[in-house]
């Protein structure tokens, strides 16, 4: 997937298959899996699994074809994020197996972070995505699978996400994607056809080995995705416009952290932060007990253990410029802090400033590993007339 | 009577340059405030979004990067990645509604010991305008 040397397509010359559907998309995609491994295209495959006791999906590497029958390619929840399960595969080498990822977008986009990061090594990995209406909240989804699942093939159908739905899918643009090697679409198509569309040569060659012309029209899906798009556009900019006004100051920022118990469970949720020892969780970021007797003698009080907002505003400065705003961090905090909300709020603003948006796979490098000599005008402006006088250095 | 308010900003001043700067302003016998507690660094790129946020949190009034001109740094892109590592804790601050105003980025050669000292002048009349960091008081951090 990455690096693309050659131009991308652009999106008027972009083209899909058709597959037949027999029950839903979920099975019209494992029917293409199971070609592709029929036809040693691919080795195995990556896909959702019900565990055993039916409340959660896990991940599953599959080579045996026939496993494939109780996979679930598009899961109603997402327990662990899919770029986690892609970097336990190939966070040392590429491998030598070819291996389709089918996963939520946003579990792609992350992927293409870890990429990045130098965490994921995507060379011999196809990864596939499909029209993604939301995932319904973990919590939810292990209180009751079944009700669960019936709400999720409501919004399978609509493409639109319910109230049991995590909070950030309701304003997720990038629910449907089109820099993966191959994407399913199926929403404005009639229920009897899904369209598997390539986006790289990965995807191309693919289709091409299973002898799938890709020769259909996408105007019809375009109009379909189109329109939810614009739904969540609006939802989105009501959204941040509700989550700024919370966060405002330090006192909002109390308002929404402060009840925060210091578990970290978002970090670890998190596909961006990979970091075997987290600075926040190191020794060096413990602070030395006569310092916070002297904080307490100073402002009469404070709160134990230390730095709980530090950790939330540090964890936005260090992995915000990645953030592809998938919710795992809401789902995973036991008290309820809509943590993905303000992330991906601070995440969008962070990321304008160097007109950078994760997961998108355009050869653009991270933010922080480049620099332009001049840029950022402004920035270093200290005060007024200060730059006026003595030596010039620029 | 009221105490006057002294605030507190933890600056962060790269050894090759804006730290030897604020020395020449000493031996120049050039008046800057106390209120410019100096911590010295290798490079202004040693300067993690995270001690930023430290400081400020811990209740300093402001926070000052110093670090040589574009062009100058002794590991010659030192203070190109500090100006982008700055810009996100900026927009960090700014998206949170907290004072951008607190922290503050310079470029301040060897030689600039008048500069550095209008620096540290000017910035604390400026923060002193701005008032006590509200964080100083807050139990909950």
């Amino acid at each position: 997937m990455i690096p693309r040397e050659d131009e991308p397509m652009t999106d008027a010359q972009r083209k899909g298959a058709v597959l037949p559907v027999a029950k839903d998309p979920g099975d019209a995609i494992l029917e293409f899996l199971r070609l592709a491994v029929a036809s040693e295209l691919a080795d195995a495959v990556i896909l959702p699994m019900k565990v055993p006791s039916g409340d959660s999906y896990a991940w599953i590497l599959m080579n045996d074809v026939s496993l494939m029958d109780d996979a679930v390619p598009i899961a109603a929840a997402m327990p662990v994020q899919g770029a986690k399960a892609l970097r336990s595969l190939t966070r040392k080498s590429p491998g030598n197996l070819t291996v389709i990822a089918v996963m939520r977008p946003c579990e792609i986009r992350a992927a293409v972070e870890l990429v990045k990061l130098g965490q994921v090594h995507a060379d011999n990995l196809i990864l596939a995505t499909y029209d993604c209406p939301g995932a319904v909240q973990l919590q939810k989804y292990v209180d009751d699978p079944e009700g669960s699942e019936e709400h999720f093939s409501r919004m399978l159908q609509s493409g639109k996400p319910d109230n049991t739905a995590k909070p950030v899918c309701h304003y997720c643009e990038e629910f449907s994607m089109f820099d993966s090697d191959l994407h399913f679409g199926y929403l404005g198509l009639s229920e009897k056809e899904v369209l598997v569309i390539p986006g790289s040569d990965k995807g191309s060659e693919l289709l091409a080995g299973l002898g799938l012309d890709p020769a259909r029209d996408l105007s019809d899906w375009e109009k379909g995705i189109d329109s939810l798009k614009v739904e969540r556009e609006t939802a989105r900019k009501s959204a941040f416009e509700e989550t700024g006004e919370q966060l405002r100051g330090f006192s909002g920022m109390l308002s929404v952290f402060a009840n925060c118990i210091g578990c970290h469970n978002c970090q670890s949720a998190c596909p961006i932060c990979y970091c075997r020892l987290c600075y926040f969780d190191s020794e060096t970021a413990q602070q030395d007990p006569d310092a916070l007797i002297t904080a307490a003698a100073k402002r009469g009080g404070i709160s134990l253990p230390e730095d709980r907002i530090m950790f939330h505003v540090g964890r936005m400065t260090h992995m915000s410029l990645s953030c592809v705003s998938c919710g795992q961090c809401t789902d995973a905090c036991p008290v309820s802090i809509p943590v993905a909300g303000a992330f991906s709020y601070v995440a969008d603003r962070t990321q304008r400033t160097f007109e950078y948006k994760a997961g998108r796979n355009d050869g653009d490098p991270l933010p922080l590993r480049q620099f332009r000599k001049s840029e950022l005008p402004g920035i270093h402006e200290l005060v007024k007339n200060a730059e006026s006088e003595g030596p010039s250095h620029e | 009577m009221k105490k006057e308010f002294t605030p507190r900003i933890t600056s962060f001043l790269c050894k090759w340059c804006s730290y030897t700067g604020a020395d020449l302003a000493g031996t120049a016998r050039l008046q800057y405030p106390t209120s410019i507690i100096p911590i010295q660094v290798m490079c202004s790129s040693r300067v993690d979004p995270v001690f930023l946020i430290k400081a400020f949190l811990s209740g300093s009034d402001g926070v000052l990067i110093g670090g040589c001109h574009p062009g100058d740094c002794h590991y010659e892109t030192g203070n190109y990645h500090a100006r982008r590592r700055f810009a996100i804790v900026m927009g960090v601050f700014d998206s949170l509604g907290l004072e951008s105003q607190r922290l503050k980025l310079s470029w301040i050669s060897a030689s600039e010991g008048p500069k550095f000292a209008r620096v540290a002048n000017e910035y604390t009349e400026e923060i002193m305008a701005l008032g006590e960091n509200p964080t100083r008081k807050s139990i909950f951090l």
